[in-house]
C-alpha cells in the first residue's frame, strides 16, 4: 500500500493587503501553520509522503524568510518526503525562487522542476507537470499518457491548472487539463492544485483544494487528501482531512417582503451567524438583499453593529438592500412640517428613474439618514 | 374641518362610563365645567384620536387608560368636505380605527385606511402643519403653594410659548428639525469641512489612498526591475550556455586550426615566389649593367666627339665678339668727356644766380632792421609814461565809488544837520547900538540865529539876566547827526582827505591819470601789438640776415637766369648723347664676356669627354676590340633575366592567396576571443545580475506590492464610502434647509400680517418682535420701546401666545383649511380688561374658524358668549 497526503495551493507569504494588519498577521500565520499541520496529519495517518501540487508560494520571489521557515517545517518533518512541485504563482520559470530552495533543500524535499519521471518508492512512480510559467497555454500533462514507468509500479500524476469542460482557473486562465487525463495516461492517481475548493473531476482525478481558505469563493471547509493505493489496479482511496484554522462565511440574507418588522430583520439576521465559539476565527460577510423599509433597516445595521466584534474580521454590504418605504415610514419621521417635506422630496428623488443612479443612491442615502436621525431625535 | 360630537368611552376617570359634549358651534364653544370634570381628559383624548395610531400604545395611549385597565374608545362627530363622518378609535384592546358616513351608517374606512383618512383630512397631504392649533395652553389655575410647585410655576411661564413653538415647530420641524439639521452637520463634519472639502477619517483615507499608490508605484517599478533582471539574467545564462556548448567549442577550435595550417602553407609559398623574385632581380639588374656598360661606352665616344666641334666654334665667335666691344667703347667715351664738359658749365651758372639773389636779400634786411630800430626807441618811451600814470592810478583811493559814497555821506550830513535845525530854539538878534546880549558869557551876534538848547541865560547888560527855557533837541536827530559826521569822516580819512572838495580834488587827479594809461597802452597797441619783445626780436633776425651785404655793383638777376636756362639745354643734350652711346657698348661688353665663357666651357668640355674617353674606351686603337665584347656581354645578360622571369611567373601563379590565408585565420582567432570575451561579459554581468535580484528578491516586493495593493483596494473602498456618505449627507442638509426656508418663507410673513390686527386690539400701535432663527415672538414693541417676552407679565405672555395661534388659525382658514381651535384652561393669568379684548379677538377668529374653550372660570368665560354644549356622562 502506498500512503500520500495529497494538498496544494498554501500561497505562503500571501499578504492579504485588503484586511486590516491584526487580521493579516492571523492570516498570514494560518497560512504558515498548514505545513506542520500536514506533516502531523501524515503522520497521525502513516503517510510518508506530502504531495504539495504546486502555489505553495504565493510569489515567484517571495521573502526570503517564508522560503526558510517553510524548508526549515518541512526538514523537521523527517518522517515524510514532500514533493514540492511549482504552480502557477511560483512557476519554475520563477528561478531566484527554486534556486533559493535548491540551495537550502532538505534531504527530504524533492523538488520537481522537470516533467521526468520520479521514483517516490520502489512501487510508486511521480509524472510532475511543473508549469513553466504563470500562464504556460498547453496540456503540460500530454507526456503522462506516453512516460514510460517501470512495469507493476504505481503511476500517480502531478499538475497545477484547471481541466477542459470545467471552471476557470483560479487565475482566469483558459483550462486545458485533459479531465481523461488520468485514464488515459492509466495513472492511479492524479493530483491536481490551482482551484483552491476540494473537488473530485474523476475517479482517480481530485483538487485536494488548499488547506486555508484565502476568500469566500468556495464554500466546502478546507481540507488536505489522504490517498491511499493498494495495488496498481485497485482504485485509490481518497479521505478529505480537514486542516483549516480560520473559516470563511460568505452569507446571503435576503429580507422579503414576508419578513415585517424589525424583529423579524433581526431574528433573520441573527439566524445567519455561526455559533459565538467560532467567531473569533472567522471572516464573516454578510451579503444582504432583497428590500426593507427604513426602520427594518435602521434595526438591521444596529444588529450587524452589535454582533461585528465578535468576528476576526466582519463585513456587511447592503448595498444590494432596497429601500422601500411607505407614509407610516416616512411618519416616523414627522407627519408634517419641513422635515416630512424633506423626506418625501428624498423619497421622489430615491425613486425617480430618469435620474442618475448616482443622485438617486445619493437621495436614497440621505433619507436612509434621515430616518436615523429622526429616530435620534 | 368642523367638531360636532366627542365621545369618551372608559377614559381615565370615566372607567365604564361613556362621556359626550354635543351640540358644539361653528364659531366659539364654551365648555364651562368645574375642576376635576375632566375637561382635559377630552383635551388629550381629542389629541390623541386624530394624532395618535389606532395600534399605538405609547406614552399618550396609557395616559387615557383608567386604573381599571381595558380598551379605551375616543370618537368625535366631524363635518368635513360637505359631509358629517364619525372618526372612531379603540387603544390599548381590540385596536381599531373606523369612519362612519354619519347619515347613512356606512363605514369607509377601517384600521390603516382609516387613518390615512384622518392624515388626509388633518395635514392635506402633507403640504402644512395640522395639530397646530391643538395645543393645551399647559398653565393651571392655582397659585402653587410650595417651592417644587413654584418652581413649577416659573418652568411653565418661561415654556408659556412652548405651544407656539410647537406650531412653528411644526411647520418648519422645529427643534426636531434642528436635532436632525445639527446631527446631519456633525455627521458631515466628522468626515468634511464646511467647504466640503474631506477631513477627518475621509481625509485619511484620501492621503492614505495617495500614500500608499506612491508607495505601490515605486514597488511595482521594483517588481518590473526584478522581473527585468530576471529575464536578463535567463537571457544571460542561455546564451552563457550557448558559449559553452560542447560541439561550438570543438567547432571553432578546429577551425582556428585549419586556418592556421592553410595560413603556413601560404606563407611557406610566398618564401618561394620571394627567393624567385630576386633571382630574377639579381638578373634584371645584371641585364641593366651590361647594357649599362654598353650605352656609357658608346656614349663617351659620342661625347667625345661633340665637344670637340663645340669648342672650336666657341673660339670663333669670341674673336668676332671682342672686335665689336672695343668699336663701341671707343664711341663712348667721346660721349663722356663732352657731358662732363656741358655739366661743369650748368654748375658755374647755377652759383653765379644764387649769389646775386642772396645780396639782393641782404640789403632789404637791413633797411627793415632800421625801421625797427626807430619803433623800439618809440615804445620804450610810451611804456615809461604809462606805467608812471598806472602807479598814480594804483596808489589812489579815490575812485570814483568811493567819491559818490563821500558825497552820499556829506549829503547825509547836511540833512541831518537841517533836521537838527529846524528841531532847534534859535535867537536873532538886531542891536540898535553896541550894546549886546551876552549867552552864556559870549555876545550874540547880530543877524545870525543862535540856536538855544534847554536853559539858557542871556545877560543883558544893564537890565539884568534873563533865563530862556528853550525846548531842547532831540538825542536822536543829534546822534544821527553825530552818526552822519563820522561816517564822512572815515570816508574822508580813508581817501587822506579832510574835506570833501579835497576828496573831489584828489579823485579827479586820479581820474586823469586813468586817461594817461589808456592812451599809453593805445600807442603801445599800435607800435607792439604782440609786445616790445617781439620788435627786439625781429629787429635781430633783420640785423642777421643784413650781415652778408656789401656795397658792390650787383649783375641783372634776368641776364643771371637766361644764362643758367641755356647751360642746362646744353648739359641735358650731351647726356643724352652719353646715355645712347652707352646702350650698345653695354650689350656689345656683356656679349663679349658671354662668348669668353661659353668659350671656356667648351675647351673644358671637350677635355673632360677626351679624358673619358681614355678612361672608360681605352686608348683609340683598342676601342673597337672592347666594343664588341660588351655586345656579347649585353646579350647574355638579357637572355638570363628573361629566364628568371619565366620560373617566377610560374611560381606567382601557383601560390594560394596569403591574404584570404590570413583573414581566415584572423576570424578563426576573432572568433575564439570574441566567445571569450562575450563570455567574460556574461559572467560579469550575471554576477551584476543575480546581485541586484538578490537585493530586490531579498526584501520580499512582489509580496510588498500586493501588500500594497490590497491595502489600497481596502483604503479606496473606504474612500468610497465616504464619498457617498459626504454625498448623501450634503444631499440630506441642502433638502433639510431648502424645506425649512420654504416653510419660513410659506407660513411665517402670512402669519405676522395675520397677528397684526389681532394684536392690536391689545396694545394699540404695538408690535411683536421674532427671533429670526426660532420664529417665535421674543419681544413686544409698543410705546418707543421693546420689552423682552420675559420682562413681560404672565398674563401679557399668554395672550401674545394665543393671539399667535389665532393668526394660524386665519391663516390656515384663508387657504381654505378650516381647523378647530381647542383651548385648554387659557387666559388664567389675564385681568378682566384683558380678558374681554382678548374675548374680542376670540370673536373675530370665529367668525370663520370653530373655537372650543374648555375652561373652569365659567364666571369670567361668561362674556365670551359662544355656544354651550351638552355634556353628559352615561355608564356604559
Amino acid at each position: 500500500m502506498f500512503k500520500f497526503i495529497h494538498s496544494s495551493d498554501l500561497h505562503l507569504g500571501k499578504p492579504f493587503g485588503r484586511f486590516p494588519e491584526d487580521v493579516r498577521v492571523r492570516l498570514r500565520q494560518a497560512r504558515a501553520d498548514t505545513l506542520p499541520r500536514l506533516a502531523a496529519l501524515a503522520k497521525d495517518h502513516d503517510a510518508s509522503h506530502i504531495l504539495l501540487a504546486g502555489d505553495t508560494f504565493d510569489q515567484t520571489t517571495p521573502a526570503p524568510t517564508v522560503v526558510r521557515q517553510a524548508l526549515n517545517v518541512m526538514r523537521a518533518a523527517d518522517h515524510v518526503t514532500w514533493i514540492l512541485m511549482p504552480g502557477n504563482h511560483d512557476h519554475a520559470n520563477a528561478t531566484e525562487l527554486w534556486r533559493q530552495v535548491e540551495q537550502d533543500c532538505p534531504p527530504n524535499v524533492a523538488l520537481q522542476l522537470t516533467p521526468e519521471p520520479y521514483a517516490l518508492t520502489p512501487q510508486a512512480t511521480l509524472l510532475p507537470a511543473p508549469p513553466t510559467e504563470r500562464h504556460p497555454g498547453r496540456d503540460l500533462t500530454d507526456w503522462f499518457d506516453t512516460a514510460e514507468t517501470p512495469s507493476g509500479t504505481l503511476r500517480i500524476g502531478l499538475a497545477h491548472g484547471s481541466v477542459t469542460d470545467f471552471d476557470s482557473s483560479e487565475e482566469g486562465a483558459s483550462s486545458i487539463i485533459a479531465p481523461d487525463r488520468a485514464r488515459r495516461a492509466r495513472l492511479n492517481y492524479l493530483a491536481l492544485g490551482d482551484w483552491h475548493g476540494q473537488l473530485q473531476i474523476g475517479p482517480e482525478t481530485w483538487y485536494s483544494g488548499a488547506p486555508e481558505c484565502d476568500g469566500f469563493k468556495h464554500a466546502q471547509p478546507p481540507c488536505a487528501l489522504l490517498v491511499e493505493i493498494t495495488a496498481p489496479n485497485a482504485p485509490a482511496k481518497v479521505t478529505p482531512l480537514p486542516t483549516a484554522a480560520l473559516q470563511w462565511h460568505r452569507v446571503q440574507l435576503e429580507l422579503t417582503d414576508d419578513l415585517t418588522g424589525e424583529d423579524a430583520c433581526i431574528a433573520a439576521h441573527l439566524a445567519t451567524l455561526p455559533a459565538l465559539p467560532e467567531r473569533a476565527s472567522t471572516l464573516f460577510d454578510l451579503v444582504v438583499t432583497g428590500r426593507a423599509g427604513p426602520l427594518d433597516r435602521v434595526a438591521l445595521e444596529q444588529s450587524v453593529a452589535q454582533i461585528a466584534p465578535d468576528f476576526l474580521w466582519h463585513r456587511a454590504d447592503l448595498s444590494g438592500l432596497g429601500f422601500v418605504h411607505d407614509t407610516a415610514d416616512l411618519d416616523a419621521i414627522d407627519r408634517q412640517g419641513a422635515l416630512r417635506a424633506a423626506a418625501e422630496v428624498l423619497s421622489h428623488e430615491a425613486a425617480d428613474e430618469s435620474l442618475s443612479p448616482d443622485t438617486r443612491a445619493a437621495a436614497q442615502a440621505a433619507l436612509s439618514h434621515l430616518f436615523s436621525f429622526a429616530l435620534e431625535a | 374641518m368642523k367638531l360636532l360630537a366627542l365621545h369618551l368611552t372608559n377614559v381615565r376617570k370615566f372607567t365604564g362610563k361613556r362621556a359626550s359634549i354635543t351640540g358644539i358651534g361653528s364659531g366659539i364653544t364654551v365648555v364651562s365645567e368645574a375642576n376635576e370634570f375632566g375637561k382635559s381628559t377630552f383635551f388629550d383624548a381629542i389629541h390623541a384620536l386624530f394624532f395618535e395610531k389606532y395600534s399605538s400604545s405609547g406614552k399618550p395611549v396609557k395616559s387615557l387608560q383608567p386604573y381599571a385597565g381595558g380598551g379605551v374608545e375616543v370618537a368625535a362627530d366631524i363635518e368635513a368636505d360637505g359631509g358629517t363622518f364619525r372618526v372612531e378609535k379603540r387603544f390599548l384592546s381590540r385596536k381599531s380605527a373606523t369612519i362612519t358616513r354619519l347619515p347613512d351608517g356606512v363605514v369607509i374606512a377601517q384600521d390603516d385606511e382609516a387613518e390615512r383618512w384622518i392624515a388626509t383630512l388633518l395635514g392635506g397631504a402633507g403640504d402644512g402643519p395640522a395639530g397646530l392649533l391643538w395645543v393645551r395652553q399647559g398653565l393651571v389655575g392655582l397659585e402653587p403653594t410650595g417651592t417644587k410647585e413654584k418652581s413649577q410655576l416659573m418652568e411653565t411661564r418661561r415654556d408659556l410659548l412652548s405651544s407656539v413653538a410647537g406650531e412653528i415647530d411644526a411647520m418648519t420641524g422645529g427643534r426636531r428639525m434642528d436635532r436632525v439639521m445639527r446631527r446631519a452637520a456633525e455627521s458631515f463634519s466628522e468626515i468634511a469641512t464646511k467647504t466640503g472639502r474631506k477631513s477627518g477619517p475621509w481625509k485619511a483615507a484620501a492621503d492614505e489612498a495617495e500614500a500608499l499608490g506612491a508607495e505601490l508605484a515605486t514597488v511595482t517599478m521594483q517588481v518590473q526591475a526584478l522581473e527585468g533582471a530576471l529575464q536578463k539574467r535567463k537571457l544571460a545564462e542561455a546564451a552563457l550556455a550557448r558559449l559553452d556548448n560542447i560541439d561550438a567549442k570543438t567547432r571553432r577550435d578546429n577551425a582556428l586550426a585549419a586556418a592556421r595550417l592553410a595560413l603556413e602553407k601560404a606563407q611557406a609559398h610566398v618564401g618561394a615566389v620571394t627567393s624567385a623574385r630576386q633571382k630574377r632581380d639579381l638578373a634584371a639588374l645584371k641585364a641593366g649593367a651590361a647594357q649599362s656598360d654598353l650605352d656609357a661606352f658608346l656614349a663617351a665616344l659620342q661625347s667625345l666627339e661633340t665637344t670637340k666641334t663645340q669648342a672650336q666654334s666657341s673660339l670663333a665667335a669670341l674673336h668676332d665678339a671682342k672686335l665689336d666691344a672695343d668699336q663701341l667703347y671707343a664711341l663712348l667715351e667721346a660721349a663722356r668727356i663732352k657731358h662732363e664738359q656741358t655739366t661743369t658749365a650748368l654748375m658755374t651758372a647755377r652759383a653765379d644766380l644764387d649769389a646775386a639773389r642772396r645780396q639782393t636779400a641782404a640789403r632789404k634786411a637791413k633797411a627793415e632792421a632800421a625801421q625797427l630800430e626807430q619803433n623800439i626807441k618809440k615804445a620804450e618811451t610810451v611804456l615809461g609814461e604809462r606805467d608812471v600814470a598806472r602807479a598814480v592810478v594804483k596808489a589812489s583811493f579815490a575812485t570814483p565809488d568811493w567819491l559818490r559814497r563821500v558825497e552820499a555821506a556829506a549829503a547825509d550830513v547836511a540833512q541831518q544837520n537841517a533836521t537838527l535845525q529846524a528841531q532847534a530854539t534859535t535867537l536873532s538878534m538886531a542891536y540898535d547900538g553896541a550894546l549886546r546880549i551876552t549867552l552864556n558869557g559870549a555876545p550874540v551876534p547880530e543877524n545870525q540865529p543862535v540856536q538855544l538848547d534847554g536853559v539858557t541865560h542871556l545877560d543883558v547888560p544893564n537890565v539884568g539876566r534873563m533865563t530862556v527855557f528853550a525846548q531842547g533837541i532831540g538825542e536822536v536827530a543829534k546822534q544821527k547827526l553825530i552818526t552822519a559826521h563820522e561816517k564822512l569822516n572815515e570816508l574822508l580819512s580813508t581817501g587822506g582827505v579832510a574835506t570833501v572838495e579835497q576828496a573831489r580834488t584828489l579823485a579827479a587827479a586820479r581820474t586823469e591819470a586813468q586817461t594817461r594809461v589808456n592812451l599809453a597802452q593805445a600807442v603801445l597797441d599800435t607800435l607792439t601789438p604782440n609786445g616790445i619783445e617781439t620788435l627786439r626780436s625781429a629787429k635781430a633776425d633783420a640785423d642777421l640776415a643784413a650781415s652778408e651785404a656789401h656795397d658792390n655793383a650787383l649783375p641783372q638777376l634776368a641776364d643771371l637766369e637766361a644764362q643758367l636756362v641755356q647751360a642746362e639745354l646744353v648739359e641735358d643734350t650731351a647726356r643724352q648723347a652719353f646715355n645712347h652711346a652707352k646702350t650698345p657698348h653695354d650689350a656689345a661688353r656683356e656679349l663679349y664676356i658671354k662668348t669668353q665663357a661659353a668659350a671656356q666651357t667648351a675647351q673644358l668640355a671637350f677635355e673632360q669627354a677626351t679624358a673619358h674617353a681614355n678612361t672608360l674606351a681605352g686608348p683609340e686603337i683598342e676601342r673597337a676590340d672592347s666594343r664588341a665584347v660588351r655586345l656579347r656581354a649585353q646579350a647574355s645578360a638579357q637572355e638570363a633575366h628573361k629566364q628568371a622571369e619565366i620560373e617566377l611567373q610560374e611560381l606567382v601563379s601557383a601560390a594560394p592567396d596569403l591574404d584570404t590565408a590570413r583573414a581566415e585565420m584572423k576570424r578563426a582567432e576573432d572568433a575564439v576571443t570574441a566567445v571569450q570575451a562575450q563570455r567574460a561579459q556574461l559572467c560579469e554581468q550575471l554576477a551584476a545580475l543575480s546581485s541586484e535580484i538578490r537585493t530586490l528578491a531579498g526584501n520580499g516586493i512582489e509580496e510588498r506590492r500586493d501588500d500594497l495593493a490590497g491595502q489600497l483596494e481596502a483604503v479606496q473602498a473606504r474612500e468610497t464610502r465616504f464619498a457617498r456618505q459626504a454625498a448623501a449627507l450634503t444631499r440630506l442638509q441642502i433638502a433639510l434647509e431648502a424645506e425649512r426656508d420654504a416653510a419660513r418663507d410659506t407660513y411665517f410673513g402670512p402669519v405676522q400680517e395675520e397677528l397684526k390686527p389681532l394684536l392690536s386690539i391689545l396694545h394699540r400701535d404695538a408690535a411683536l418682535h421674532f427671533d429670526s432663527e426660532s420664529l417665535l415672538p421674543t419681544g413686544l414693541v409698543r410705546d418707543q420701546g421693546q420689552e423682552t417676552l420675559d420682562d413681560l407679565s404672565g398674563g401679557t405672555q399668554e395672550q401674545i401666545a394665543i393671539l399667535t395661534r389665532l393668526a394660524f388659525a386665519r391663516l390656515f382658514a384663508r387657504q381654505g383649511r378650516h381647523m378647530p381651535i381647542v383651548l385648554d384652561d387659557a387666559l388664567v393669568y389675564s385681568d378682566d380688561d384683558r380678558i374681554i379684548k382678548m374675548f374680542t379677538a376670540l370673536t373675530r377668529v370665529a367668525q370663520d374658524q370653530q373655537i372650543i374653550v374648555f375652561s373652569c372660570r365659567q364666571l369670567a368665560f361668561q362674556d365670551l358668549g359662544g355656544a354651550r354644549p351638552q355634556v353628559t356622562v352615561e355608564p356604559v
